[in-house]
């Protein structure tokens, strides 16, 4: 017994030894991290980001690798789960660039998670970008930090000056999550920007509820008798489908306006005919769309069976935008701190990038400045385009 | 006026879901003195097992195989998932609860934890991380009652989960099966030395409950179409604040309990900005329970423990 | 103990023994020596070592990620941390373990106190230089110590005391809240509130301060539920402490000052590994002090049978108070230094996901024991840590083997065990169990 033991533990040592030596010199691939919820709150997120990375990767294979330099370089996905914890996604972040050495990293997308692994992220001076945080501090002061989204700044106005030309209502109504993060800041950005059309006071309920919450009857009852004309909720696709519904149940007969969190095909799924014929503002419209967003929508639908939500379609842009400052920061070393550095430098310098959700240039925070798309939900279920709003 | 009555319709609703969900935990706690954690886990797994049986009729009857109408399909889908989540509810009993009897009390309810967890997960790997949306059965008709709108569905749960609650509550009172829960409830020791069989008692708690359970994801289904996979965590969480509120083994008082904590979590948000809503909610039973700390119908007891 | 785990495919039980009795003249310092002079190892032959056995990198919390990630590598690392751990800290323990026991027994002699700071210094030693090989281990460190003052504060309440408490994510929430304002508010020009009020340079030593200010609120907070709770026994607590922990979060939410939903952030990197090194060492050793007290024994009176422990004098009421309000300052003295560790909190982090951790912990440890909360902190962290790479699955595994852990030992892995600092750094005497801060992530395997 001790025999084999000895037979084994050599044979493995030396098979070991042999290792490195067979596979002669290979290329250094190039990694780049993801740090996606894949458990947790919201795994649906994590799963949009993980595909959609996939995809990215498999072109990048198809071609035979990443060319920078006149070289092709391997490239490899890390993924790594944050749970949706902020603790959890400052380890993820912290593994990703101690650990796996990787070039940049695409992720987190919820900024709870965001901002303090934004912080790992800059203290490490590795790019990265965030698809899908809207909170300001996620950027700020954090020359290696930047994101794939537009802010809620500029959303809430669009939206406030969108149901003024179209409805020329001037009483509004809100609801929204207390406990989340991007809801609230959007909902106070359109309260500010329409109570500056407005005046004070001509927002008339502003109603929140709490995380994981599927009754709004009290807030919705509430809304209805303050006599609002439109109401306004940045909720994500799961609470606007019971909010619709619920409201239509409660006698709420009047338009219901939503933001870029309802771009997701679940919430047609989920919501059904009480959707169609409401408006949202989203960073690209689903059907009706052309060129690569069509390829795109096409491919992700083909392959997992629903139409890619607006995660998805900014992990694609956001990864693509790595790819791009990858390739334009001229070479690469082999030295990972510095090709980080060059690949941060690239990344603020992109100027215009033509994204499958719209056009968009890097502001000096690394905030992107694109345009938002006004979507109508059609009579078939789909989202139409309805209007396109530019800074 | 008429908006008090509209939220107090909407309360009964939300109330209901509260209640049928803190009986499972209050017979649990009753018969056992254990806290199942896995409840408000049980309560997603019926919805998802009613989701999938309701799909199931809904294409037998779309594809011309059997014509069944909307509501017997929504009949047996009840019968049915109820059957299946109380065998969900036994498994979690014998796997997690029965071996852990003679343990101190809070490991079997991190068990239940654990049993949640795992139960959580395990939807997530096979059904993925979409949300699915319940089939709608019954055909949503709003009805305008001098400015209070009121859903065929919203009576119908209220209605059913009343019925189901007073036929729980004759089962407990009238049966020899109930008389057993209750005895256990009344003695942990000797009633099992008179001839009590414990375990058929504790598995029968543990359907019961989860059959209940299944009957509130169903509904919950119904009501607010969009299932994840962790819908039952925080609603588990509240549902066992009732539960305990209502008093220890106390049927009625886990109802009240339910009912209460659904009007609070209405009422509060009509009176008060609903941002401070749970803020609000909570301190009132804070509030509650420092005038009544030993629930609405519980005694209060003084027997040694088990820890 | 790590050693036994290489030995253990081919032993039967008598064999296993003896390998035990091999082990047992050696002192903890004889352990703490022999992985000092591994990680010394690993520091300075980890990198080459590694890529002679065809690692891309030096193996990270003890191989466990390559290993679940590239089965391939398997064998290489399992050399490795032969070469690197085992064999090392199994030698130098076996053949100093005579040198090192005269050392000891002197030290003891000596004083007590002084064995016990060169005890603490050797750990301390050993510990940064593990953490100093990569960022990764340093964070994955503080955050297991950091849990092991969390999970130590709860077992007051949940193990001492014999209650079930679901309040410390709430503690824990207005103690890093309450640190976090104080060091923003004074030393740091942040934009919640604005300029610093006080030179920078105070900051490093006012911190503590900030700390045991969180504490306080924190305790503060907890008499909002001893008092309702404390007026009967039952299982109230259990619910009054869930809506009290649903009440701060909703409080902070709602409190545009620090944040809301949004948290805070950027919070001064105060807390690095011998400031934290330090805190916990002071949590473990006045917890445990607290718990072999007179007032800690009246506790456990209190909890067995608490009408006997009125009838014996006891002040039952008080003393479940004291020992609550205890529980909730070290609570909150957790959640300031995860605030600052972190460098951003928010109200969200401290929900129901939390609470079920902490309690998950707690009973995998052990009741009643500051041994088995420290090798439940220590041991969850690891783990959860270790199965990361497994993702969705990781959520399967770690309830499953609490749940085998809770079936098998209902009390947690070392329940009701005194934690007694004489025994550990006596010389020689029976098999030692090393102190488990160490190298937790084994012993959960013994």
């Amino acid at each position: 017994m001790k025999k084999s033991l000895v037979l084994i533990v050599s044979c493995l040592i030396i098979g070991v030894l042999l290792l490195p030596f067979g596979c002669g010199e290979k290329v250094k691939p190039i990694k780049i991290g993801i740090n996606a919820p894949m458990t947790g709150d919201i795994p649906k997120v994590g799963e949009g980001t993980k595909f959609a990375a996939q995809m990215w990767l498999e072109d990048i294979q198809a071609s035979g690798g990443l060319e920078v330099g006149g070289k092709k370089y391997p490239v490899e996905l890390v993924i790594e789960d944050n749970e949706s914890k902020a603790e959890s996604a400052v380890k993820a972040n912290t593994k990703l660039i101690t650990e796996d050495e990787v070039l940049a990293i695409v992720g987190p997308q919820s900024s709870k998670q965001a901002v303090p692994a934004g912080g790992v992220a800059n203290n490490y001076q590795t790019p990265m970008i965030s698809p899908w945080s809207t909170n300001p501090n996620t950027t700020k002061d954090r020359p290696y930090v930047f994101r794939g989204c537009f802010l809620d700044p500029f959303q809430g106005p669009v939206l406030a000056n969108f149901i003024k030309e179209e409805f020329g209502y001037s009483k509004a109504a809100v609801l929204y999550d207390v406990a989340s993060d991007y809801p609230k800041g959007l909902a106070e950005f359109f309260k500010q920007a329409w109570e500056n059309l407005y005046g004070p006071g001509s927002v008339v309920a502003f109603e929140s509820f709490t995380t994981k919450d599927a009754d709004f009857s009290s807030q919705l009852t509430k809304i209805n008798r303050s006599g609002a004309e439109v109401l306004f909720t940045p909720q994500y696709y799961n609470e606007v489908a019971l909010i619709v519904q619920q409201a239509h149940e409660l006698g709420w007969n009047k338009p219901i306006v939503g933001s870029d969190s309802w771009g997701s095909a679940e919430t047609v799924k989920l919501c059904g005919k009480d959707c169609y014929g409401l408006f949202f503002s989203t960073h690209y419209a689903a059907a009706g769309a052309t060129g690569a967003t069509k390829a795109f929508i096409d491919r992700y639908n083909k392959k997992h069976g629903y139409i890619p939500d607006d995660v998805a379609a900014l992990t694609w842009d956001s990864l693509r935008i790595v790819q791009e400052a990858i390739q334009s920061s001229g070479q690469l070393t082999g030295n990972v701190a510095k090709d980080r550095q060059s690949v941060r430098n690239a990344l603020a310098r992109i100027k215009e990038f033509d994204g499958i959700t719209g056009k968009m240039t890097f502001t000096e925070e690394g905030d992107p400045i694109k345009c938002a798309v006004i979507v109508r939900i059609s009579d078939k279920g789909e989202f139409e385009f309805y209007k396109s709003v530019c800074p | 006026m008429e908006f008090f009555f509209q939220n107090l319709i909407n309360a009964l609703q939300w109330g209901s879901f509260y209640a049928l969900i803190a009986l499972g935990y209050s017979m649990v706690y009753g018969v056992l003195m254990l806290f199942n954690f896995a409840h408000g886990d049980i309560f997603m797994v019926g919805a998802y097992i009613g989701f999938g049986v309701a799909s199931a009729l809904v294409g037998f009857s779309a594809m011309g195989a059997l014509a069944l109408p909307n509501w017997l399909i929504l009949a047996l889908t009840i019968i049915v998932s109820m059957f299946l989540t109380s065998f969900v509810g036994m498994i979690v009993e014998r796997v997690g609860y029965r071996p852990l009897r003679n343990a101190p009390r809070a490991s079997a309810a991190i068990t239940g934890l654990m049993i949640g967890i795992i139960l959580e997960t395990g939807n997530l790997a096979l059904l993925g991380a979409r949300r699915v949306s319940f089939p709608s059965l019954i055909k949503s008709t709003t009805y305008d009652l001098g400015g209070v709108f009121v859903t065929n569905k919203k009576i119908m749960i209220v209605i059913v989960s009343l019925a189901l609650m007073y036929a729980l509550h004759r089962f407990v009172r009238k049966t020899k099966w109930g008389m057993a829960m209750r005895a256990m409830a009344f003695d942990f020791v000797v009633v099992p030395l008179m001839g009590v069989p414990i375990n058929n008692v504790a598995r029968m708690t543990f359907a019961l409950g989860s059959a209940l359970a299944a009957v509130a994801g169903i509904f919950f289904g119904v009501a607010y179409p969009v299932l994840d996979p962790y819908m039952g965590v925080l609603f588990g969480w509240k549902a066992f604040v009732a539960a305990i509120l209502g008093g220890r083994g106390s049927i009625l008082g886990a109802c009240l309990a339910g009912f209460l904590l659904g009007f609070i979590e209405i009422f509060v948000p009509m009176i008060f900005p609903s941002t401070l809503r749970d803020l609000i909610a909570y301190s009132i039973i804070l509030l509650i329970l420092t005038f009544r700390p030993h629930g609405f119908f519980g005694e209060p007891y003084s027997a040694r423990l088990r820890l | 103990m790590k050693a036994t785990s290489e030995n253990s495919p081919k032993s039967n039980r008598s064999r296993a023994r003896a390998f035990r009795e091999y082990f047992s003249g050696v002192p903890l310092l004889g352990w703490l020596a022999g992985g000092l002079v591994a990680v010394l190892l690993e520091r300075f032959l980890g990198t080459p070592l590694a890529h002679l056995l065809g690692l891309p990198k030096v193996p990270v919390l003890f191989g466990c990620v390559i290993i679940l990630k590239k089965p391939l590598l398997i064998p290489g690392t399992v050399i490795y941390l032969l070469l690197v751990y085992v064999l090392p800290v199994g030698i130098v323990a076996r053949l100093c373990g005579s040198v090192i026991n005269r050392l000891v027994s002197w030290l003891f002699n000596l004083s007590p106190t002084f064995s016990v700071i060169v005890h603490l210094c050797l750990l301390y030693g050993l510990l940064s230089i593990w953490s100093g090989i990569s960022a990764y281990r340093l964070l994955t460190l503080k955050l297991t110590l950091i849990a092991v003052i969390v999970t130590l504060s709860l077992n007051i309440i949940n193990g001492y005391m014999g209650e079930f408490s679901c309040s410390h994510p709430g503690f824990m929430a207005l103690g890093a809240y309450s640190a976090s304002v104080v060091t923003l508010l004074l030393f740091v020009d942040d934009r919640v509130f604005g300029a610093a009020l006080l030179p920078e340079a105070l900051g490093p030593f006012m911190f503590p301060v900030a700390l045991i200010g969180g504490g306080i609120v924190a305790a503060v907070g907890a008499i909002a539920i001893a008092i309702p709770s404390f007026r009967t026994r039952g299982d109230y607590l259990a619910i009054i402490s869930l809506a009290f922990m649903f009440i701060v979060k909703s409080m902070i939410e709602n409190l545009e000052i620090v944040g809301g939903p949004r948290g805070l952030s950027s919070q001064p990197n105060y807390v690095n590994l011998p400031t934290l090194f330090l805190w916990t060492v002071a949590a473990v050793w006045i917890i445990n002090n607290f718990v072999r007290s007179v007032l800690g024994k009246a506790l456990n009176a209190v909890r067995d049978d608490e009408m006997a422990a009125d009838a014996m004098t006891v002040n039952t009421r008080r003393t479940k108070f004291v020992a609550f309000l205890f529980g909730a300052f070290w609570a909150g003295v957790a959640g300031g230094l995860l605030a600052h560790v972190l460098r951003y909190v928010n109200p969200g982090t401290f929900g129901i996901q939390k609470l079920a951790e902490v309690l998950a912990m707690v009973y995998f440890g052990g009741l009643n024991s500051v041994y088995g909360s420290i090798v439940g902190a220590v041991g969850y962290s690891l783990l959860s840590e270790a199965l990361r790479p497994l993702e969705l699955f990781k959520w399967i595994i770690i309830p499953l083997l609490l749940i085998l852990v809770m079936i098998f030992r209902p009390t947690g892995l070392i329940a009701f065990k005194e934690f007694n600092v004489m025994n550990l750094i006596r010389p020689k005497g029976k098999p030692i169990r090393e102190e488990s801060t160490s190298k937790g992530g084994v012993l959960i395997r013994s």
